[in-house]
């Protein structure tokens, strides 16, 4: 369906979950969420999204905001990092968590973000007591000098790796890799809020948000910027925050509650045999199926049923012209 | 997008890419009398709080006359707007829940209900805890006015499509499962008393939660309701797709005395007890009615009507209106009522009556005529035979635009109708009488033609029905025709026939010796006489 739906090997782990094999994995009859935002789940040009093909979205939250924008056909199943978490209960689980990762912001293929590397690591080290492991992305990771800019302080410069797509498996492991990171440090920090700090709360990191927030080249208006990731989570910033809450708010955000069951999601992802064209909802799906057993039967009656019930159901629908004439006479055409 | 005027505080919940004044529900558009309720609300020297989104003339009359305003709306491009247009006034911007203020405030206005101040960005609270943040907000001593939209209003029963169920941009989390959200006037009262507050009046907001133009207390519906206010108290909008016609209806909820109870919309006015308990009641001043009719503003007293600002008391006038005496007899084909209710009005337009009246603003006693609205005056006197022929033209209009049965056999213009209605008062119309007619219709600019609108599912339904009729009729008479055809054409064949053969033996019979013999002997003598002819000639 889209690209998208396989970043991050986001649809390797739901085909995983759905026990499907995960080498080559299948089309999603939809959109899948693939980051976190405080939008309505997709970037304010969504366009690409065409109606009539179901969003899969992670909290409720977006769906309001989404309908709100004039966005139909959402359907929430959290984010794909739950159902890791679900496949994966003791990956890289140790006693001994120390030190901070952290993530810097990051820019993406199509657009850059714009700040001080150097002024951000020498904060870090001004407020991390512990080893940090730094994590950037492959686009920042290949760029020495950012990369010099954190290793100069003393800090592990790490990459999950590409984000992949359906074809290679280069971003297959990449949020397995992250989980394993993430349960081997005490705590995950950003200097913004984001997937990777919602994910660190949700295995038990503490978390912080501090730094220079960094700009995106041409940063969407509708998002609200910085101001209002403040507003909506002012208790998630800050050098250290309350652990407690910051679980609560990432099991909101990467919608744990909406966790589906894997025939669930096969259903949903046109996954099944019996392939649905991806309705929104539900019911069409079951509409559309009961529609293909319909269409198969015939034949497959003819096969098996016996002689003696078959003129019973030429009468029937030999009834049926007759019937119609009798229901729609010309009115008034007597004369 | 994020520069806000300083006046605007975000509370959260702010919902930065919506707009409550270009939505599919619109402002509800408060006119004259919501403006004097308010101007009697207002107290001297206090504070105001505005909750949810309210029409611009009303906001300006509050940030005019209050000491301190402030309004609290979702929408942060509506209240960025706002601010910038009241420098003065602080704009909360957010979820109602949220807002949190220091010092609670004399009079809160949420004329267009609780509804919409929910925001996409948080759950939506139930009815009664958004009234209870509501109330929270409401100083000891304080007033609140609540608008409560009514999910069981006659508008209800005329919507082909109900707005809330249309799935509009709005509706994310569609209203009507609410088991809190009042189910009518007992439960509002409850509501309001259980967060607290002393109900003062409840007033039943007419004709529709879109445009409403009157406030009818609960004790002004104890009793029945004079047609002359009933009549005016139904409206229709042009986009909607209705049911039925909306006056037909009205007038039923207020002939079963349901006016309350079917009311589009309630508004209720309750104050917050003051905490000195011994601190006398202050006197009541609340209107008992407030009634807009044609841009001029009606208080409904005890005796009968007080024209606002400063009008004297007269009682409603009594009587039935004249249109529906008129339709009824109509329906009934009582072509001698009509011809005394005509013959009357005739004579009562003689005697100096109200030239811009109609039959539908005009109430008849029996014996009297009175119109229900203001008059409008002409500036020179008008012959009471053009006056009569406009008023029968926008009848006769009317009643054929409705579908009415009526007596008159054939398929009328409304030009031959209203010269019929004319005979039948007694006065001999013509051309010219109705061109000078339309003339004055023009003047008064009391167009005769109902604004278009779209036809309702019971005028289709009725439409169909007659097509039918009119498609079987027709389906009858080509099948005549047909028989009649087959005839005709039968006998055409059988006279072809006779012709042919006639024709045969006549060819026969000059085949014969002897024609062809007597042929031949006429010869010569037929040129013998030519011959003769021309040397005689």
């Amino acid at each position: 369906m889209d690209e998208s739906n396989h970043w991050y090997g986001h649809s390797r782990i739901l085909a995983r979950y759905c026990g499907l094999p995960d080498e080559a994995p299948k089309r999603i009859q939809g959109y899948l969420q693939h980051g976190w935002n405080y939008l309505h789940g997709f970037p304010p040009n969504d366009h690409w999204c065409s109606p009539g093909y179901p969003r899969f979205i992670w909290s409720d939250t977006l769906r309001r905001r989404g309908w709100s924008m004039g966005r139909r056909g959402h359907y929430l199943i959290g984010a794909p990092w739950i159902y890791l978490l679900h496949q994966e209960p003791d990956l890289g689980v140790r006693p001994d968590r120390e030190g901070t990762i952290w993530y810097p912001f990051h820019g993406w293929e199509k657009s850059s973000v714009s700040g001080d590397h150097g002024r951000l690591a020498d904060e870090i080290r001004n407020v991390e007591t512990g080893p940090v492991t730094v994590c950037l992305y492959w686009l920042e990771f290949a760029n020495p000098d950012i990369r010099q800019a954190y290793k100069s302080r003393g800090f592990r410069v790490i990459c999950h790796g590409d984000r992949g797509s359906r074809w290679d498996g280069k971003g297959r492991d990449f949020l397995r890799k992250q989980l394993v990171e993430l349960r081997r440090h005490r705590r995950v920090a950003s200097n913004r809020l984001g997937s990777a700090l919602f994910y660190g709360a949700s295995v038990g990191c503490e978390t912080a948000v501090y730094g220079d927030p960094m700009q995106f080249e041409d940063e969407r208006p509708e998002y609200g910027g910085t101001a209002r990731r403040m507003r909506l989570w002012p208790e998630m910033h800050g050098t250290s925050v309350d652990p407690e809450l910051a679980v609560e708010v990432a099991r909101q955000e990467l919608g744990f509650e909406y966790q589906a069951t894997p025939e669930e999601l096969r259903r949903m992802f046109g996954w099944k045999r019996a392939r649905a064209a991806a309705p929104p909802s539900g019911t069409t799906t079951r509409r559309h199926e009961a529609a293909t057993r319909r269409e198969r039967r015939p034949a497959m009656a003819a096969l098996q049923q016996p002689e003696a019930e078959r003129p019973g159901r030429r009468e029937r629908r030999a009834d049926r012209p007759s019937a119609s004439a009798r229901q729609n006479p010309p009115r008034g055409a007597k004369p | 997008m994020n520069e806000a005027p300083e006046n605007v505080r975000l509370i959260g919940g702010e919902m930065l890419l919506w707009s409550d004044m270009s939505a599919v529900a619109g402002v509800t558009e408060w006119q004259g009398a919501a403006l004097e309720l308010i101007r009697r609300l207002l107290p001297a020297g206090g504070r105001v709080l505005l909750v949810g989104p309210h029409p611009q003339p009303l906001v300006d009359e509050v940030v005019a006359n209050a000491a301190a305003a402030a309004v609290l709306l979702r929408s942060f491009p509506d209240a960025c707007a706002l601010g910038e247009r009241h420098p003065d006034l602080t704009v909360f911007c957010g979820r109602l829940e949220a807002l949190d203020v220091e010092e609670p405030y004399d009079l809160v206005l949420a004329l267009d209900g609780l509804l919409r101040t929910h925001s996409a960005e948080a759950p939506a609270s139930a009815w009664k805890e958004s009234l209870a943040a509501l109330a929270g907000l409401v100083a000891p001593g304080g007033r609140l006015a609540l608008g409560v939209r009514n999910d069981l209003g006659v508008d209800r029963f005329l919507e082909a499509r109900p707005a809330g169920r249309e799935g509009g941009d709005d509706q994310w989390a569609p209203h009507g499962f609410d088991p809190s959200y009042p189910s009518g006037p007992e439960a509002l009262d409850q509501g309001i008393e259980s967060a607290g507050l002393t109900l003062r009046r409840s007033y039943a907001v007419y004709p529709d939660r879109q445009a409403p133009r009157s406030l009818l207390s609960r004790e002004a519906l104890a009793h029945d309701l004079p047609d002359a206010l009933a009549f005016t108290l139904s409206a229709r909008e042009d986009e909607r797709t209705l049911v039925a016609d909306p006056l037909r209806l009205t007038r039923l909820v207020f002939r079963h005395r349901l006016g309350e109870r079917l009311a589009p919309m309630w508004l209720a006015v309750a104050t917050r007890p003051s905490q000195t308990p011994e601190a006398p009641e202050e006197p009541e001043e609340l209107p008992l009615g407030l009634v807009e009719e044609k841009a001029v503003l009606y208080e409904l007293t005890p005796a009968g009507a007080r024209r606002l600002p400063d009008g004297g008391e007269r009682p409603v006038p009594a009587g039935r209106v004249v249109e529906e005496i008129l339709v009824e007899a109509c329906a009934r084909e009582d072509v001698k009522t009509v011809r005394e209710v005509l013959t009357d009005l005739a004579a009562w337009l003689d005697e100096g009556g109200e030239v811009s009246a109609a039959t539908d603003s005009l109430v008849h006693d029996g014996e009297r005529f009175a119109a229900i609205g203001p008059p409008t005056g002409l500036p020179y006197p008008t012959d009471p035979r053009v006056a009569l022929c406009r008023i029968l033209r926008r009848f006769a209009v009317r009643l054929l635009a409705a579908g009415h049965h009526h007596p008159w056999p054939w398929p009328l213009e409304a030009d031959q109708l209203t010269l019929t209605l004319c005979a039948m008062a007694g006065r001999d119309c013509d051309q010219g009488d109705l061109d000078r007619a339309r003339k004055l219709e023009a003047e008064l600019g009391l167009p005769a033609e109902p604004a278009e609108h779209a036809p309702t599912y019971r005028d289709l339904l009725r439409a169909r029905d007659r097509l039918t009729e009119q498609l079987a009729a027709a389906v009858a008479r080509i099948s005549r025709l047909e028989t009649k055809l087959s005839y005709r054409e039968r006998e055409l064949v059988r006279a072809k026939a006779k012709l042919r053969r006639t024709q045969r033996k006549a060819t026969a019979y000059r085949r014969t010796l002897g024609y062809r013999l007597t042929r031949r002997l006429a010869r010569p003598r037929k040129v013998a006489r030519r011959v003769i002819r021309l040397l005689s000639g």
